[in-house]
C-alpha cells in the first residue's frame, strides 16, 4: 500500500507543556484516518506541524514519500479548525484565490460550488455567511481539483446538528470516492461513524492506535508494576499481543490486542525474570476510557 | 506574475484601500493646490521686514515642479497614507488568518513574503508615475519656452522621490510583519513618524545645531532627506546658502540599507515563527 503521510518522531513544546511528544504515525492510501483526543491533546498541533504552519522542535515527516514541499502541500486539501478567508470577498473570489495559489485553472471552483450546495450563494460575500456556510467553504476549498488527501480538524465543531449532519455526509462522500482522509476530532462517535481507521491521542502521546474495530474492541487493560518498571516495559513491548504501554504514578497500563489474561501476562513476564509488585485488570470499553480522558483534561 | 495576480485578486476588490489611497491622493492635492499660497503668505510676511521684497514664487515650472512637488509629497503627514495601506493589507492577512490558508494550500513563506514586497513596490512604482503624470502635466501649463529647455534637468527627484516610497513603505511593511495586528501597527507607525522620532531628532539635534550629525540618520528621516527642501528661489537668497538642488546617492543609500536589513530580519522571523 502507498504511504500517504508517514511522520517520525514529531514533538512540539509551548513553554511547560509538550503539545506533542515524539509522535510518529504512518497513513496509508484509501485509509479514512481518525485522530481522537480531548482538546489540548496534540491534534491541532500535529496538523500544523504537517502543514507547515507551526515548526516542530524535532522529528520529521514526509507526504507522499518525499521530504515536505510547497508542491507537496498542493496536493493537500485542509479544514483547519475556522474557516479563513476574506471577509469583502465573494464565495467564488476567494475560491479563485485558493486555485491560483495550488496551481489550478478555475474551471473545478463551480463543481465544489455545487457539492457543497453554495453555488447560488457564490457572489455573496464572505461575511455574510453563516458559521455553517463558512465551514462548508473551507470544505469546498480544500476539494478544489480532488486532492490526493483531505485533512479536516473538528470540522463540525460549532455547528448545528443540521450543519454537523450536512458535513459529515459530504465526508462520507468524498471518502466513498477513495480519496484519503485525515480527520481530527474530540468526538468518540464522529470517529467512528467516519473512519476506519484511529490514533487516540492524549497529552502529545498516542495512546492506541488501529483499525476502528481494533481499538473498539479493547476492552481491558492491564495494571502492572514492579522494581525495574523500564525492564517491565520493555519486556511488555515483546509481547506478541502487545498494542500499547503507558505510565502513570509508578504504574503501567498495558493494552493487548486481544484477550490476555492477567495471570497469563505473570506467567510471562516471570519467564523474562521480572517479579510483579503489582496486578490488577481493569476492565473498561474505549468509550469509558475516553471519558476518562476528557476528564482528568478538564479537572 | 502568479503571485502578483493572486495580490491583485485580494487587493482590487477591497474599499479600504482604495479609500486610503484616495486620501492621499487628496490630501496631496489639497498640499498642491495651497501650497504656492502658504509659500507667497510667508514671502509677503518676510517682505514687511525687507528694504528690497523678494519676488513672489512660482512652484509649478519647469524645472522646479520636480523638487517641490515631490517634496510636498512626501512630508510626514502625506507619506503615512501609502504605508497605513501597506500595513492593513498585510496585518489583514494575520486577523483573517488567510496566511495560514495561503501556506497550507501550497504558498512557500519565502513566496508569501515575496508577494507582499512585489505589492510594495508596485504601489510605489504606480504613485510615483501618477505623481510624475502630474507633475508634467502641471509643469506644461505653468512653464515658458525658457523653462521647458531645461524640463527635465531636476528628474533625479522623480528617482529620488521612487526611493522614498519604496523604503518608507518597505518601512511599514516591516511593522506589519513583526506586529501582525491592524490597529497597533498603525498607531505605532503614525506615533514613530510624526511625533516620537521629531522628538528624538529634537533632542539629539539641539546642542549641534546646524552639523550634520547622528540624527539624519533616524530612519524615517533618512527617508525625508532625499528631497529635503523645495526650490523656492525667494527662500534661497534669504537663506543665503546653497539649498539642496539635486537627489544624491549618498542620500537614497541611508534608507535603502534600513530597508534590506528589515526585509531580512521579516524573511527570518517569519520563516522561523509559526502562523
Amino acid at each position: 500500500m502507498e504511504t500517504i503521510l508517514s511522520i517520525n518522531q514529531l514533538s512540539k513544546r509551548y513553554g511547560r507543556i509538550q503539545a506533542v511528544n515524539k509522535l510518529s504515525l504512518d497513513v496509508v492510501k484509501g485509509q479514512v484516518f481518525g485522530i481522537l483526543g480531548p482538546n489540548g491533546s496534540g491534534k491541532s498541533t500535529t496538523l500544523g506541524m504537517i502543514l507547515d504552519l507551526i515548526r516542530p522542535d524535532s522529528g520529521s515527516f514526509k507526504w507522499f514519500g518525499e521530504e515536505p514541499t510547497k508542491e507537496s502541500r498542493k496536493r493537500i486539501g485542509a479544514v483547519i479548525e475556522t474557516p479563513n478567508f476574506f471577509p469583502y470577498l465573494s464565495a467564488r473570489r476567494n475560491l479563485e484565490i485558493v486555485a491560483k495559489v495550488k496551481d489550478y485553472d478555475y474551471s473545478d471552483v463551480d463543481r465544489v460550488l455545487h457539492t457543497t450546495g453554495l453555488f447560488d450563494r457564490r457572489n455573496d460575500k464572505f461575511k455574510t455567511y453563516s458559521f455553517g456556510m463558512k465551514q462548508r467553504l473551507a470544505l469546498a476549498s480544500a476539494l478544489l481539483n480532488k486532492p490526493d488527501i483531505l485533512i479536516l480538524d473538528e470540522p463540525t465543531n460549532g455547528l448545528d446538528p443540521q450543519g454537523i449532519a450536512q458535513i459529515r455526509q459530504l465526508i462520507l462522500q468524498v471518502a466513498s470516492e477513495g480519496i484519503t482522509i485525515i480527520l481530527a476530532s474530540h468526538l468518540l462517535d464522529e470517529v467512528q461513524k467516519i473512519c476506519n481507521y484511529v490514533a487516540v491521542l492524549n497529552k502529545g502521546n498516542i495512546l492506541f492506535s488501529g483499525t476502528v474495530h481494533e481499538v473498539l474492541a479493547i476492552s481491558d487493560c492491564i495494571e502492572l508494576s514492579s522494581g525495574d518498571n523500564t525492564a517491565l516495559k520493555a519486556a511488555i513491548e515483546e509481547h506478541p499481543a502487545f498494542l500499547s504501554i503507558i505510565e502513570s504514578d509508578g504504574i503501567m497500563l498495558a493494552v493487548f490486542s486481544e484477550d490476555v489474561r492477567p495471570a497469563a501476562i505473570s506467567e510471562y513476564l516471570h519467564r523474562k525474570n521480572i517479579t510483579l509488585s503489582h496486578l490488577a485488570e481493569r476492565k473498561r470499553t474505549l468509550e469509558q476510557h475516553f471519558l476518562e480522558l476528557l476528564k482528568d483534561n478538564e479537572s | 506574475m502568479k503571485l502578483l495576480t493572486i495580490e491583485l485578486k485580494k487587493i482590487l476588490p477591497y474599499k479600504t484601500f482604495w479609500i486610503v489611497i484616495g486620501l492621499y491622493f487628496l490630501f496631496l492635492a489639497l498640499g498642491i493646490i495651497m501650497a504656492e499660497y502658504i509659500v507667497n503668505a510667508m514671502v509677503d510676511d518676510i517682505n514687511k521686514r525687507l528694504p528690497i521684497p523678494l519676488p513672489h514664487a512660482v512652484l509649478f515650472y519647469f524645472p522646479d515642479i520636480w523638487q517641490n512637488l515631490t517634496f510636498f509629497a512626501s512630508i510626514r503627514f502625506v507619506l503615512i497614507f501609502p504605508a497605513i495601506v501597506v500595513i492593513i493589507l498585510i496585518t489583514n492577512e494575520f486577523t483573517n488568518k488567510t496566511v495560514r490558508q495561503n501556506i497550507v494550500n501550497g504558498m512557500s513563506r519565502s513566496e508569501f513574503i515575496f508577494s507582499k514586497l512585489q505589492v510594495v513596490f508596485m504601489l510605489a512604482l504606480i504613485i510615483t508615475v501618477i505623481l510624475m503624470l502630474v507633475m508634467l502635466t502641471l509643469g506644461l501649463i505653468h512653464s515658458d519656452s525658457q523653462s521647458l529647455s531645461l524640463m527635465f534637468n531636476g528628474f533625479s527627484f522623480v528617482i529620488g522621490f521612487f526611493i522614498q516610497m519604496l523604503t518608507y513603505l518597505c518601512f511599514a511593511f516591516f511593522i506589519a510583519f513583526i506586529l501582525r495586528n491592524t490597529g497597533l501597527a498603525i498607531a505605532l507607525f503614525t506615533l514613530y513618524t510624526i511625533i516620537i522620532e521629531p522628538v528624538i531628532y529634537f533632542l539629539l539635534r539641539a546642542p549641534f545645531i546646524w552639523e550634520n550629525t547622528v540624527y539624519t540618520y533616524l530612519p524615517v528621516n533618512s527617508v525625508i532627506r532625499i528631497v529635503e527642501y523645495p526650490s523656492i528661489p525667494a527662500l534661497k537668497k534669504l537663506m543665503n546658502f546653497q539649498l539642496q538642488d539635486q537627489v544624491t546617492l549618498l542620500s537614497c543609500s541611508v534608507p535603502m540599507i534600513y530597508a534590506v536589513v528589515m526585509i531580512g530580519i521579516v524573511y527570518w522571523t517569519f520563516n522561523k515563527r509559526d502562523l
